[in-house]
């Protein structure tokens, strides 16, 4: 390295430093008196209002008082050990209520093992979490308050003590929930919240109302490959009761087979999950060390979950990057890439991972289509993202494998080498999405 | 592709000769050896309906090509048309069908008032899907996935699959009701001789159809009867409208025995 590379280096060292003082705390700032921390209106096109309907829990009712509260918490950074982050550190509204780093940061500059999923239309999720260990919003906002290296507090009496000498709190939570701060309250205001961050109104959504202009012909195009040759339907599944691009379970796509041994690994996880520390050992086994990779396995113990992780939703993706459990993927060309390969070859590979053989137009058609799926408000800066990530692709593609896209090597080589034979990308695969529908 | 031109009334189902107003001769339709009425030559070039019968028809004073009759009118034709076939085959009785009331679980029938329904108008018996909205799914207590990534599946899955199914059926349900959606010329739509889809008996396909001179699918005789009796364009196999009736037809049936080839 030069001298000269040398110095840049330094500079720039020196005013990163710099500019994380100026924060004071924490590894990202958050406005929450920005309209987009609002609570969102649900009269937005393509909003599923009869889903949304069955999923309120019946003893958790969506009021606007609690509302308010629970978005009081969502952004009080007091909520964490060292005062230094609230929910909104990793979930900030600016950036799709994610942190668009690979990996979240926690008090004590201290970094997790995934990537923070964004809050918006969490709602829907039948599941919470990358592994789905928690069954709804409130039992998920309770966990990464007491994660050591999340928010750090040391147990929930600990939460609630804290909260309860905060004097308005007292008198909110007496006004909303009748009594004093409970650590139960403290969820369900939170998940409350949450609930009203609903991101619709997409120009895809105004493409299925109807609006044939509403998305470019190159998109469409992509929207055909979506429902086809991309198979992507086959579990980001979207439908007008269901417009949310998931499938809702548990997939091995081969992302951490990067860098992970699976069967020593869940040999030890098993060892580990045997002692039987319950809820919190297992979000410490998932956030903080390398078993996180084992996804779902952790939750199910159930060898067919080596590796699976939840399908996200695609709705606002271009704001939420990177992408997969361990934000390994800065692009979305990244992803396509990673799935036309057939994924990364493991020995709890979903069976629908295979070789889609997409070509370099498609596979632009296909991003084009994703692009569609954001929100108006977050449209500008998607934009931007996708701009960038365009330029990026044009030379930067890591995960690019063409021969193992086409079917000419790899398991599915000439001469049927693999260990599932000659299933080889289908390139006459009938286009769903050309029969229409009402 | 083969083009199908169908009709959903079977002049061959065991006494179930049912109305069916057959079309005035095709000029282009030569694509195909399929068997179509003739129906009558008139002198002031009015349109003359024919059943599917191939024999009772009935000229339409003042209607020519290319007009619309008003539903009334349209339903009126349909009438003495059917009311003709009754006194040729007095035994007979086609609304019999009709009459049966559906399996447990299967929308009840009633035959609409008003031509046009509102888009998404749910079905007079509401189905399980209608019925459950708005109620809370409960919380369950076990994961929802247990290793089995493709056959373990939520409540909320369910709902959802209900929902698209009778939106589905219920989207059928409204081209069935409508000569405009179903591209029809001159007023005519499914329900003026298939109440309710009576007399469709879906359940006895695939068979042999004498209109076709050949073994027919549901969805190829749905198609004959939208250019013939509805004297609209043949949709083909995979029009949405006709996939939404054959779902609406077969959605009417639910329950009965599957009985291919049946006459």
């Amino acid at each position: 390295m030069s001298n000269a590379r040398i110095l840049l280096w330094c500079l720039l060292v020196g005013s990163l430093i710099v500019s994380a003082d100026s924060f004071a705390a924490g590894p990202a700032e958050f406005d929450a008196n920005s309209p987009l921390a609002a609570p969102r209106s649900l009269d937005q096109i393509g909003f599923p209002h009869q889903l949304y309907g069955w999923l309120i829990p019946p003893d958790n009712p969506q009021r606007p008082p609690k509302i308010a509260l629970g978005k009081q918490l969502f952004f009080d950074k007091r909520l964490s050990e060292d005062n230094s982050e609230a929910c909104a550190s990793c979930h900030n509204p600016a950036k799709g209520f994610t942190d668009q780093q690979p990996t979240s940061e926690g008090i004590h500059n201290q970094f997790g093992q995934r990537n923070a999923p964004t809050v918006l239309n969490a709602a829907f999720n039948v599941l919470q979490f990358w592994d789905g260990r928690e069954p709804t919003l409130e039992e998920q906002a309770k966990d990464p308050i007491v994660n050591p290296i999340e928010m750090g507090m040391k147990n929930f009496d600990e939460v609630v003590a804290k909260v309860e000498g905060i004097p308005e709190y007292q008198a909110e939570f007496k006004e909303v929930f009748g009594g004093p701060v409970t650590i139960r309250a403290i969820q369900q205001a939170i998940a409350a919240y949450e609930r009203t961050q609903v991101s619709f109104n997409t120009p895809f959504d105004r493409f299925m109302a109807g609006d044939q202009n509403a998305i470019s012909e190159q998109a469409k195009r992509g929207w055909s490959l979506f429902n086809g040759k991309g198979r992507c339907m086959s579990c980001h599944g979207v439908n007008p009761t269901q417009p949310l691009f998931t499938d809702n379970r548990f997939h091995n796509i081969g992302v951490s087979a990067h860098k992970s041994d699976f069967v020593p690994l869940a040999r030890r996880a098993l060892a580990i999950l045997a002692r039987g520390g319950g809820a919190q050992q297992l979000d410490e086994l998932a956030i903080q060390t390398d078993m996180s990779g084992l996804g779902r396995f952790l939750v199910t113990k159930d060898p067919h979950d080596i590796g699976a992780f939840r399908t996200m939703g695609l709705r606002n993706l271009l704001v939420t990057q990177p992408y997969f459990h361990d934000g390994s993927q800065a692009t979305l060309w990244d992803v396509v890439d990673h799935y036309n390969k057939g994924g990364v070859q493991n020995p709890f590979l979903d069976g629908g991972i295979v070789p889609l053989g997409l070509t370099e137009p498609e596979i632009d058609d296909l991003v084009a289509f994703m692009a569609t799926l954001t929100s108006p408000e977050y449209a500008r800066a998607a934009q931007a993202e996708y701009r960038a990530q365009l330029r990026r692709s044009r030379t930067d593609r890591p995960q690019r494998d063409t021969a193992a896209a086409m079917g000419l090597k790899g398991r599915n080589g000439p001469g049927l080498g693999g260990p599932f034979g000659d299933i080889g990308p289908d390139q006459m695969a009938e286009n769903p999405a050309l029969l229409g529908g009402p | 592709m083969v083009r199908t031109k169908v009709a959903l009334l079977t002049a061959a189902g065991a006494g179930a000769v049912v109305a069916a107003l057959a079309a005035l001769p095709h000029a282009l339709n030569a694509q195909q050896s399929i068997a179509h009425h003739q129906v009558p030559a008139v002198k002031d070039g009015n349109v003359v309906v024919m059943l599917c019968d191939g024999k009772t028809s009935m000229e339409i004073k003042g209607l020519k090509p290319g007009q619309r009759m008003s539903r009334d009118q349209a339903m009126g034709v349909a009438r003495r048309l059917m009311a003709a076939w009754q006194r040729q085959h007095p035994g007979e009785h086609w609304q019999m069908a009709q009459a049966q009331s559906p399996p447990p679980g299967a929308p009840s029938p009633a035959a609409p008032s008003n031509e046009e329904q509102p888009a998404n108008a749910p079905s007079p018996g509401a189905p399980a899907a209608q019925q459950i909205q708005g109620v809370p799914i409960q919380q369950q207590a076990q994961p929802q996935q247990q290793g089995d990534t493709y056959a373990s599946f939520h409540e909320r899955d369910f709902r959802v699959w209900q929902n698209e199914t009778q939106k589905f059926i219920d989207y059928g349900k409204q081209v069935f009701h409508s000569d405009k959606l179903l591209g029809g010329t001159i007023g005519v739509s499914c329900d003026m001789c298939h109440p309710d889809a009576a007399n469709t008996h879906p359940e006895t396909y695939p068979k042999y159809q004498v209109q076709l001179q050949r073994v027919a699918l549901l969805r190829d005789m749905i198609d004959w009867c939208i250019e013939n009796p509805v004297k609209g364009k043949t949709m083909g196999p995979n029009d949405p409208r006709l996939r939404a009736l054959e779902a609406y037809i077969l959605a009417q049936r639910k329950g009965v025995a599957l009985d291919y080839g049946k006459h």
